[in-house]
């Protein structure tokens, strides 16, 4: 072992076209069934529909839940039904979240959904969250195809470094015409039904479902553990928003991460579920990645996909749960729909199921962006346990840059330092500058913004190495895409839309832009959790990022949509005028001499304000240490949520006896979700000043006396992250 | 033959949002992907919905893919022989 606190996974849950819960799937594992079917849940004009994996018996009346949130609450409820208490944390991956509900609204015609609170990606697992009484963080990972798988490994981490004891992890995924019609559109789907690896295979199957782990830390397996999570490894591929690289490299990459990280050679494994979506560029990269780490010994390989189809975000969790069942069963399940061998593959998959003991699992899963992950999942036996201790880590800042509507980095704090509102949103000439026209012909407005603000921030920083990785929030993601592609469908009466459209509608696609212009080949990592989005990513980023010294990039933005962002986000319309923007900083994650490091804080979804902040102020050492080490409050307020937190917030402040400035930064950038990099970024500009201006401080400029920066942001998440000088 | 190539032009412009190109930049005999216009695989299939929305013409395969996109007069000429027949 070569970690910390040992994960094991004690409660699983699973609901998709293959059945309701583990049982059931277990025993359509054993059968080698197929749940492909034709598609019943949405009318297709096309002639002979694409067949889907469609989770039977989901109500779709609008007084319920959307379909990706019903999914992922079946499978929480079954995940914890022996669980004695609430996990301290949710981590869901997803893509969707609500979107089919919000077609649904536009298919009647229309053109501007009413407001949802259940549209947003984080929505699922803020939900999730609220059902199961936990009161921690819930996170939202939205790394495309590879976030469920993303999400385990952020977990891992996060309870390998004690800073948590029990997380609910997992990805839900409902069917939505959004990707039904967009990877038609890519041309990847095949009619037949998915045929992973097989010689013949046209593409994927598009498939819903959900699935989730509750994993628990301990020195020793617990008695009711599945299987132990041995280690995870997130690698990019910088290559192609859509394709993965040719030879594998990513995904090669990933693999040897993770049995690196869980201290295993390629020898060590059973078995290998493979991401083998039946794409054709997919498979052949896969196994040429496959063949590269375990060269001429193969395991025993098969991808699922032939049966559940592909459920994008929910396949990772789901193929964890499958893992453990190959571990606890003794049981491995069939590549089912392979026929012929393809020469360029050069290998079979198991055809048949196969009882046999299983000791160490290898679970891939690759994403859009070529973002990929691999999993590691080991039988669970007793053993040393390791020591790595909590992580202490700063990050320290070596560049940033921000945007809003008053312009880039210097227009913007010019104008925050005068105590003048910088609320706007930047016409789309002045968004582009500097980017070349022909780069970014395909991006609309959030990738051009978070393009901007990383080539702006590498461009202030003197690099001699390759920046390690890239972790960035948002959470409405690529609005204009989207409504573009909804738009484009309907007025087709859904026979034509737009593939570059749905490249760039994931939330993941700014971040891929950024990875493949600065050639990141380590974790690539969006985050999406509403008002602390890029909380989210700072945190993601301090338990992802590896050991030892490299730079990564950590940003966070949201666009302004004439029609998307108000009715996705109540507090766009409270605003004093339409804005938006974003803010990145290039952090180093072993800082030697003096730096002003950022670091992420508390966070909690539980409702009582008052009782969030002072859990916050005693995370952060209590009412004296604050005091003693802040110079200055940044507190974020949601438009939304003012009224109702305002009092908590006062009475919070009198508690606290906080005596420096407060600076209620929403009222100067504006309201959109990832303001909050924006007034990170402003924070480290503060603290190179010295003081907090006048204007800031309602009277004379304040020094800061070395002291540092609390930004706390407020909405369904509390948060806190720290600006200090270390 | 010409005028439509025109107009093909002044579609594939506005599709790929060529912001920076003019039709007059276009050579009809020039290679369409990977050439030095930066059109690349998504931007085929960008295409391949636009001509099958302008024109009813279906490419729904690789293979043929590659053929028809070879050049802007290839594509021209598939797309009003395959018209003609249908």
């Amino acid at each position: 072992m070569t970690d910390g606190r040992r994960v094991f996974i004690t409660g699983m849950g699973i609901i998709s076209a293959m059945g309701r819960g583990v049982d059931e799937t277990l025993a359509a594992l054993e059968r080698a069934d197929t749940g492909i079917r034709p598609l019943t849940l949405f009318a297709c004009p096309f002639e002979e529909p694409l067949p889907v994996g469609e989770v039977c018996g989901v109500a779709n009346q609008p007084d319920k839940p959307p379909r990706t949130h019903q999914l992922a609450l079946a499978a929480a409820r079954e995940a914890l039904i022996e669980a004695d208490r609430a996990p301290d944390m949710v981590i869901l991956g997803g893509t969707t979240g609500g979107m089919f509900a919000t077609e649904e609204y536009m298919k009647q015609g229309h053109r501007r959904p009413p407001y949802s609170q259940h549209h947003a990606v984080s929505s699922v697992a803020e939900m999730v969250a609220r059902e199961c009484g936990c009161r921690g963080a819930a996170m939202t990972v939205t790394t495309a195809c590879s976030s469920g798988a993303v999400g385990i490994k952020l977990a891992l981490e996060i309870l390998r470094r004690g800073a948590a004891r029990s997380i609910l992890v997992g990805g839900a995924d409902g069917l939505c015409r959004l990707t039904y019609y967009g990877f038609n559109a890519l041309q990847i789907v095949d009619r037949a039904g998915a045929r992973p690896m097989d010689r013949d295979r046209r593409g994927m199957t598009v498939s819903e479902g959900a699935a989730m782990l509750l994993l628990t830390a301990a020195d020793q397996p617990p008695d009711n553990a599945w299987a132990e999570v041995g280690g995870g490894g997130l690698t990019c591929d910088a290559y192609h928003p859509a394709a993965p690289h040719p030879e594998g490299r990513g995904a090669r990459d990933a693999m040897l991460a993770a049995l690196a990280d869980a201290g295993l050679s390629a020898d060590d494994v059973d078995y290998v579920n493979l991401h083998g979506t039946g794409t054709v560029e997919n498979d052949l990269s896969e196994a040429k990645a496959i063949k590269s780490v375990f060269s001429d010994r193969l395991p025993q390989l098969s991808s699922v996909k032939g049966s559940f189809g592909h459920s994008l975000a929910a396949s990772g969790a789901i193929e964890a749960v499958i893992a453990a069942l190959c571990i606890q069963k003794g049981f491995v399940p069939s590549n089912v729909g392979w026929r012929h061998q393809d020469e360029a593959i050069g290998f079979s998959p198991l055809t048949e199921p196969r009882r046999q003991p299983v000791r160490t699992v290898l679970s891939n899963s690759f994403g859009f962006g070529g973002n990929n992950a691999a999993l590691v999942f080991i039988a669970p036996t007793k053993s040393e346990p390791g020591t790595r201790a909590r992580l202490t880590r700063s990050l320290a800042v070596r560049a940033c840059c921000c945007m809003t509507g008053a312009g880039w980095t210097g227009d913007t704090l010019e104008r925050f330092f005068k105590g003048l509102s910088c609320q706007g949103t930047l016409s789309s000439d002045r968004l582009s500058e500097g980017l070349p026209p022909r780069a970014v012909r395909r991006m609309k407005r959030l990738a051009r913004m978070t393009l901007g603000l990383a080539v702006r921030t590498v461009g202030r920083a003197d690099l001699k190495e390759p920046i390690g990785d890239v972790y960035f929030g948002t959470a409405l993601g690529a609005l204009s895409e989207t409504h573009d592609f909804l738009d484009k469908l309907y007025a087709s009466n859904e026979f034509y839309t737009s593939p570059i459209d749905f490249v760039g509608s994931v939330h993941n696609a700014p971040a891929g832009k950024v990875a493949m212009k600065e050639k990141v080949q380590g974790a690539n990592v969006t985050m999406s959790g509403g008002d602390a989005s890029f909380e989210q990513a700072l945190t993601a980023a301090h338990y992802l990022s590896a050991e030892g010294r490299q730079s990564i990039l950590v940003g966070g933005a949201d666009e302004m949509h004439p029609i998307f962002s108000e009715v996705f986000d109540k507090s766009v319309p409270m605003g004093a005028s339409a804005a938006d923007g974003g803010g990145m900083l290039l952090l180093e994650t072993a800082g030697s001499g003096t730096a002003v490091t950022l670091s992420p804080g508390y966070m909690t979804t539980t409702e009582d304000v008052m009782a969030s902040l002072q859990a916050a102020v005693a995370w952060h050492g209590g009412r004296e240490a604050v005091n003693d080490r802040i110079g200055a409050l940044m507190v974020g307020i949601p438009a939304a949520w003012r009224e109702r937190v305002t009092p908590h917030l006062d009475d919070f402040l009198h508690w606290l006896e906080f005596k420096g400035p407060v600076i209620d930064y929403r009222r100067y950038f504006g309201e959109f979700a990832s303001v909050s990099a924006v007034a990170a970024v402003a924070a480290v500009a503060l603290m190179e000043n010295g003081a907090v201006p006048g204007p800031l401080a309602e009277g004379e400029d304040c020094p800061l006396a070395g002291r540092g920066i609390l930004l706390i942001g407020l909405g369904v998440t509390t948060s806190t992250m720290l600006v200090e000088t270390s | 033959m010409d005028n439509f190539i025109e107009e093909l032009k002044v579609k594939i412009i506005e599709a790929l949002a060529l912001e920076d190109v003019t039709p007059d930049d276009i050579d009809p005999d020039a290679q369409l992907v990977g050439g030095d216009l930066g059109i690349d695989s998504i931007d085929v299939l960008e295409l391949v919905m636009l001509v099958e929305k302008e024109y009813g013409v279906v490419i729904d395969s690789k293979e043929l893919g590659a053929q028809v996109f070879a050049s802007l007069s290839a594509l021209g000429e598939y797309i009003q022989k395959t018209r003609k027949e249908g």
